[in-house]
């Protein structure tokens, strides 16, 4: 592909855009701090200090067919340690654009598609009636065997609901019952909350494929559920690029959203502080050890070490100061496990496990046999490089900690425990 | 959309989070201080990881510093580091130092001499103070023990045989290997990556098996700095015990592991301290008109505003954006401080790069009064509230002088003095 006849800027324009006023790419001193904190360094030969230079010596040609593009996962992890301030994860979303749709990694492409295919913006299809259809099927099933539960609510299309809580596909689709944990949060704290039927997935695959107006058209949607439910705070559920997209499309598009942006984590402490959600760690009598996971879209690039110390006041809150050992680098300098950007549906295996490798380490060097984490896409690749690497460690989401840990985990919400946690709940 | 503003007060604002600025953070959280700090780490990333105090005056390399410090204090009575006592720059240093030590790098004391340490080049230089893991290095060489310096295959920045070539003939015992990093398979190998890689034991025990097939008859092992990120300390007291040798690590160029260990630290430790850190971000505007000093930043989430009673400017020189240099003038950005500068762009440089009286530019940099604070115009007091320390200052060149960490640290502490005494009036 011969990108110097389109009419789009060149890349060392684009470079040049995005740096701070006053800056120059002669302010990159190559110092490598970049490539030496990046899991992708190596990787199809090329690190982020070769992109920078490349795109500085006009290879234009090369950089649009760098397969490396899409195995950044635009963590930003660059940018947060370069002394200059450089934003080399955005020249990568420029160059993500530039390939033909035909070329892009199919999998991607097709999350993207399906998310656009129906109005529910769900990257696996799920139709806003099929959504409606399990959630109240999941609900009627708790309501019967869970006998506390026997009056649960999962409010569809409530106007004037405080809260608007979106909804990752991966559940409807293919663990329906890992949804209650959070109702029975929900109904505890007595938060007045909805789903809605139109716009009501997390997941935005048209940002990693690199399409800017499908990014637009999918957020435009929720906006707009959003603004026709009157809801005042969107409360994005246990996924990292959920939030990000969101919140960057907003900003990014100029869009017109009457509410407050925030983050299920947030919740958790707060209602912790409260005294609305009365869990401890008097259950952990086995002192089983617990590390965290912080998915670079809801810490790194969007809340910053706020969220952090809130993820990290539930975690200890439900295991125990103890029992709680932060991996390291840790917080906005923790690595990106490999999950984002479309990798897990990039169909490129290999890659996104050598990615990974460096979570491994990190998770291995704690020695913790848990990894929590409030994000779909780190949930899925910690999994796997924990079964690849052979790690013995077990991935979970917060809600599932939680409901653990006040004696109300549904016998069929159990699927990502351990032997040791599975020993605890009888 | 509703961002809800966000504000921070405290009592004093620190502008820059290098080597001044960290020490500052420390010196005033031990002074009950409440303190936020923020600022884009560049540097501190490179360093070696020693702290010098005065390494070359005179025409000479430093071996007592406090002696050239004395001889500094009456010859060049406007270097930042004249208005300081000995025991006031010792007490300085031995404060940061226990800080970054109970936070588990462990730093050698500030001692009556200053020690001959490694550089990347295998050259020698002077220094004051450095990481517990190299102080082997410093007992090798004075006993021209025998030793095996080993490289590793892909990592740039770091070489054995340049080390022991260069100082083979004041210490015929030492050799160079080039072994291959466990698990690393092709491609540049990162001293980060490999630091990272031994915090897993597992990995320890795989390092350990090939040096001690490696190492001969060597009593000395010496490494690139790769000992661990967390605890440097654990991991190379776990390597001499699996290989029975005494270990210890020798600075790389940058990315510098010395460097990023105490960024992280920092930027951990902080917060658990209750000094609010916002890292990786640079104050914007500083605006002294209010009853407090108001300073604007952002971060991903939106805007930020510090709401502080004093304020301490510790943003470095050109590098970290400190310093701006227009064709024939250097300003202070963010306040607008004069800055003490050579008459005309003429006099910057020598013709020379390596011209032994320096360059002159390198003298340029704030003035400021007995206690640290910046002057303004006209020559008084800028703001009383401002305060200033590091290698902003004028007068002083701190790469010749090998004094950055010196500066950086002393000022540091006198101006926290400083501050406190202006916070109690």
């Amino acid at each position: 592909m011969d990108i110097t006849k389109t009419a789009s800027p060149s890349f060392k324009e684009m470079a040049l855009k995005l740096l701070p006023a006053e800056a120059s790419f002669d302010a990159c001193l190559t110092c490598g701090l970049c490539s030496s904190g990046c899991p992708a360094s190596g990787l199809e030969n090329m690190d982020p200090r070769k992109f920078i230079r490349m795109a500085m010596l006009d290879m234009d040609q090369e950089l649009a067919s760098t397969p490396w593009v899409w195995l950044c996962t635009q963590c930003r992890r660059c940018y947060h340690v370069c002394p200059m301030s450089i934003d080399i994860a955005q020249l990568v979303f420029f160059a993500r654009g530039l390939w033909p749709e035909e070329d892009k990694p199919q999998g991607i492409v097709r999350s993207c598609q399906l998310t656009r295919s129906t109005d529910s913006t769900s990257a696996m299809g799920l139709p806003p009636e099929d959504f409606v259809f399990v959630v109240e099927d999941v609900l009627e099933e708790v309501r019967s065997q869970q006998p506390r539960f026997s009056h649960l609510q999962a409010p569809i299309d409530k106007k004037g609901a405080h809260f608007f809580v979106n909804q990752n596909s991966r559940e409807p689709m293919s663990e329906p019952e890992e949804m209650a944990p959070l109702w029975k949060i929900f109904d505890i704290v007595g938060a007045d909350w909805t789903y809605s039927s139109k716009a009501w997935a997390a997941e935005n695959f048209c940002m990693f494929s690199g399409d800017e107006a499908a990014w637009y058209e999918i957020i435009k949607k929720r906006v707009d559920a959003v603004n026709e439910l009157g809801c005042k705070v969107w409360l994005n559920t246990e996924c990292g690029h959920s939030y990000f997209t969101m919140w960057s499309a907003i900003n990014r598009f100029g869009m017109e959203a009457d509410f407050q942006l925030e983050n299920l984590v947030s919740y958790y402490a707060r209602w912790i502080r409260e005294g609305r959600l009365p869990v401890n760690s008097d259950w952990n009598r086995k002192g089983i050890t617990f590390t965290v996971q912080d998915p670079c879209q809801i810490v790194r690039k969007a809340y910053g070490e706020s969220i952090a110390e809130d993820m990290r006041f539930v975690a200890r809150t439900l295991v125990g100061e103890e029992n709680f050992i932060d991996m390291q680098p840790n917080r906005s300098a923790n690595y990106c496990c490999g999950g984002g950007g479309g990798f897990l549906q990039a169909g490129m295996t290999e890659h996104r496990r050598a990615y990974g490798r460096r979570k491994f380490d990190q998770i291995a060097a704690t020695e913790a046999r848990y990894v929590l984490t409030p994000c779909h896409n780190c949930h899925s690749q910690i999994e796997d490089i924990g079964h690849h690497y052979q790690g013995g460690y077990h991935v979970i989401h917060f809600w599932t900690l939680i409901c653990l840990s006040l004696g109300i985990l549904g016998e069929n919400e159990r699927t990502y425990l351990g032997d040791d946690l599975l020993a605890l709940q009888d | 959309m509703h961002t809800p503003p966000r504000t921070i007060t405290a009592d004093l604002a620190i502008i820059g989070t290098g080597l001044a600025g960290t020490a500052a953070a420390v010196f005033a959280s031990n002074r009950k201080i409440a303190c936020a700090i923020a600022g884009n780490t560049g540097a501190l990333a490179y360093t070696t990881g020693y702290f010098d105090l005065l390494g070359f005056f005179d025409g000479r390399f430093v071996g007592d510093p406090w002696e050239a410090l004395a001889k500094l204090q009456q010859t060049t009575p406007q270097h930042p580091l004249a208005g300081i006592s000995s025991g006031d720059v010792r007490r300085a240093f031995t404060e940061f130092i226990a800080f970054i030590g109970d936070n588990g790098i462990t730093y050698s004391q500030p001692g009556s001499d200053n020690l001959r340490a490694l550089t990347p080049a295998g050259t020698l230089k002077p220094t004051l103070c450095l990481p517990a893991t190299m102080s082997k290095g410093v007992e090798a060489i004075s006993r021209k023990a025998v030793c095996t310096i080993f490289g590793f295959h892909g990592l740039k920045g770091f070489s054995a045989n340049q080390i022991a070539a260069n100082l083979q003939n004041g210490w015929p015992k030492i050799q160079a290997r080039q072994i291959q990093f466990p698990s690393h398979l092709q491609g540049e190998l990162y001293a980060e990556v490999a630091a990272r890689s031994l915090e897993v034991p597992a990995n320890r025990k795989l390092l350990a098996r090939i040096l001690e097939s490696e190492a001969g008859q060597s009593e000395y092992i010496g490494l690139p700095a790769i000992l661990g990120i967390h605890r440097p300390d654990n991991i190379l007291e776990d390597l001499e015990q699996l290989t029975g040798r005494r270990i210890f690590e020798i600075p790389t160029m940058p990315p510098s592991v010395p460097g990023i260990r105490l960024r992280e630290m920092f930027e951990q430790q902080f917060p658990q301290r209750g000094i609010a850190m916002v890292p990786q971000q640079r104050i914007e505007r500083l605006d002294f008109t209010g009853e407090k000093i108001a300073l604007q930043l952002k971060d991903n989430h939106g805007p930020i505003t510090i709401s502080a009673k004093t304020a301490l400017l510790a943003t470095g020189r050109f590098l970290s954006g400190g310093l701006k240099a227009r064709f024939d003038s250097i300003s202070e950005p963010l306040a607008g401080l004069p800055v003490h500068q050579p008459s005309s762009r003429e006099q910057w440089y020598q013709d020379e790069y390596l011209d032994s009286r320096g360059h002159e530019i390198h003298q340029a940099g704030i003035d400021c009064d007995a206690s640290f604070r910046p002057l303004g115009k006209d020559g008084t007091v800028f703001d009383p509230r401002l305060f200033s320390a590091g290698i902003i200052l004028a007068h002083q060149d701190w790469i010749r002088q090998r004094c950055g960490a010196g500066v950086a640290i002393a000022t540091a502490y006198r101006a926290v003095q400083a501050v406190e005494d202006f916070l109690a009036e």
